[in-house]
């Protein structure tokens, strides 16, 4: 059952998921574009230090991508169950989580192909940069941390957009509505509680979300493909 | 012996039971105290107009949605606790075609293979070329008529106890409703399976339901053998008709003084036997003309009696 699930999510989601895999292959490669072999001893600091930079530029952009590989993923998993009403699924002689696991399972093993290209990518890049005394390259580690990105926001937006259009939107609204409203809340229950008045609710839901041990710390944590 | 263990022992011999369903969708719609009995081994039509409720009591009892209050067996097992092994043994052709578009034939049947342990295979190689379906073909670039083969052969090649199709032919031309009811009755002549079609267009299913049951407007309007559907229901032509009817020994379905002779007056009955003739005998009247009505003009009637805003002589 699984395997037809997941050639099912491929052939569904394939041409979507290309870009994703090339932008992934060619993250690497554009972080390291004009990094060249370092000069003499004297020079390899400067040189470290330029390219340590040269990667803070482009950090921003691999948990972008991871996000956007899950989001589609996601979204792509659900779309033609939707269209249907969900007949075909309810049909299948099998329960209801046992679909969704199915389901899961392919969606999560589609997201390793753009880890991957990001690891494929990553040792070509390293390859073709001397680095200076002092810094290290950890392809191994970004791909990782890059599927590991993928399944999260994968995770989440599966779940969310597994539901009705209905579900999906009361969730998203009461979301929304407390990342508004959280503060002036807090301010207002602040004027009867302590706690309230040394403690933001937007704050601390942020915290516990993207601090460690957070699940969405893996967003927030270290993406260079280069360091020391 | 409890109405309970009666209903349950009774639904043993009946492929599909359901015992007093009501759901309720919202003001507009709801199922209203459904009960209705599929004998194993029948080929049970299930008519009504668009928005009576067919689909609906389909996707009840296949476990789609749950009723408000009511029962449901299907293959002698409860609706909605022995859901998976029911469905291991029904083949489900939907309303809405459910194939995807970004598959071919036969990676959509690979696909739907996997799920099911009595897939036969040999059968449903034999049934891509007697529905002449392209195993390469692109679903997404198929007409209506080859998904609705496609939808069938999935069905059948699931080797079910029950099949379940809900509007199979609907919009499909004659040619491939042709091919559509020759796969399905070779199945039906050669496994002893039970057969639940629901559709609008009646005359189709006049030619080889044994069973008939008529929905209108989310209430099970008549269940009864095809036979005596055909036979039961009649148009009377009636001479010197009493004002009221008082007890008479069928069901008046209409009455109709508008195209009467004279003082002759048509009358549409259900229940019909000829000795029945002597009740009009008995209140002045006589009857002129006994004449059958196809199942199509029988189904109106029906349908016509059950409305609450018809007058008719009953």
């Amino acid at each position: 059952m699984y395997q037809p699930m997941l050639y099912l999510h491929w052939k569904q989601i394939r041409f979507g998921l290309i870009p994703f895999i090339l932008a992934a292959f060619g993250l690497p490669l554009l972080s390291v574009q004009g990094i060249g072999t370092p000069l003499g001893m004297e020079g390899q600091t400067l040189e470290a230090y330029r390219i340590l930079n040269s990667m803070q530029d482009w950090t921003m952009f691999y948990p972008l991508l991871a996000a956007a590989t899950g989001i589609t993923l996601a979204l792509s998993a659900w779309n033609w169950d939707h269209q249907q009403q969900h007949v075909h699924a309810l049909s299948l002689p099998l329960a209801r989580h046992e679909y969704v696991m199915l389901k899961m399972g392919a969606g999560v093993v589609l997201a390793a192909l753009p880890a991957l290209a990001l690891w494929l990518g990553g040792h070509v890049a390293v390859a073709a940069v001397e680095l200076p005394v002092g810094l290290q390259s950890y392809p191994n580690l970004i791909a990782l941390r890059f599927f590991i990105a993928s399944v999260v926001a994968f995770a989440v937006f599966f779940a969310l957009a597994s539901g009705t259009i209905k579900t999906t939107i009361w969730i998203s609204s009461l979301a929304l509505a407390f990342f508004v409203l959280g503060g002036p809340l807090s301010e207002f229950l602040g004027l009867y509680f302590d706690f309230f008045d040394r403690y933001n609710l937007v704050e601390l839901l942020l915290q516990g979300l993207i601090e460690s041990p957070g699940p969405m710390e893996i967003f927030t944590g270290n993406w260079t493909l280069i360091d020391v | 012996m409890p109405s309970t263990q009666k209903w349950e022992s009774r639904s043993l011999n009946n492929a599909i039971e359901l015992n007093g369903v009501c759901w309720r969708a919202d003001k507009s719609f709801a199922l209203k105290d459904v009960s209705l009995s599929v004998p194993a081994g029948s080929i049970y039509g299930f008519l009504g107009p668009n928005g009576s409720g067919k689909t609906t009591t389909i996707r009840l009892f296949m476990g789609m949605m749950k009723p408000d209050s009511g029962e449901i067996r299907v293959l002698g097992q409860n609706v909605p606790k022995d859901m998976k092994s029911i469905l291991g043994r029904v083949g489900y052709v939907p309303e809405r075609p459910h194939v995807y578009p970004a598959l071919t034939v036969a990676e959509q049947v690979r696909y739907h293979s996997s799920f099911y342990k009595n897939w036969d295979e040999g059968w449903c190689k034999e049934l891509l070329g007697s529905l002449r379906l392209d195993p390469d073909r692109k679903i997404s670039r198929m007409s209506k008529g080859e998904t609705g083969k496609l939808l069938l052969l999935l069905a059948l090649s699931q080797r079910p106890d029950l099949l379940v199709l809900d509007e199979p032919t609907d919009g499909l031309d004659p040619i491939v409703r042709r091919d559509v009811f020759t796969a399905l009755l070779d199945y039906v002549s050669e496994v002893s399976a039970t057969v639940f079609i629901s559709s609008h267009l009646v005359h189709e299913l006049e030619r080889f339901c044994d069973w008939v049951a008529v929905m209108d407007d989310g209430k099970l309007v008549a269940e009864l053998p095809m036979q005596q559907f055909k036979n039961g229901i009649k148009r009377l032509r009636i001479a010197n008709a009493p004002e009221s009817a008082d007890e008479p020994p069928f069901t008046i379905l209409s009455r109709d003084r508008s195209n009467g002779i004279g003082s002759t007056e048509t009358w549409i009955v259900r229940g019909w036997e000829p000795p029945m003739r002597h009740y009009f005998e008995g209140v002045g009247a006589t009857v002129r003309d006994v004449m059958d009505l196809d199942l199509e003009e029988g189904f109106v009637e029906l349908l016509r009696s059950s409305r609450p805003t018809h007058e008719n002589g009953g």
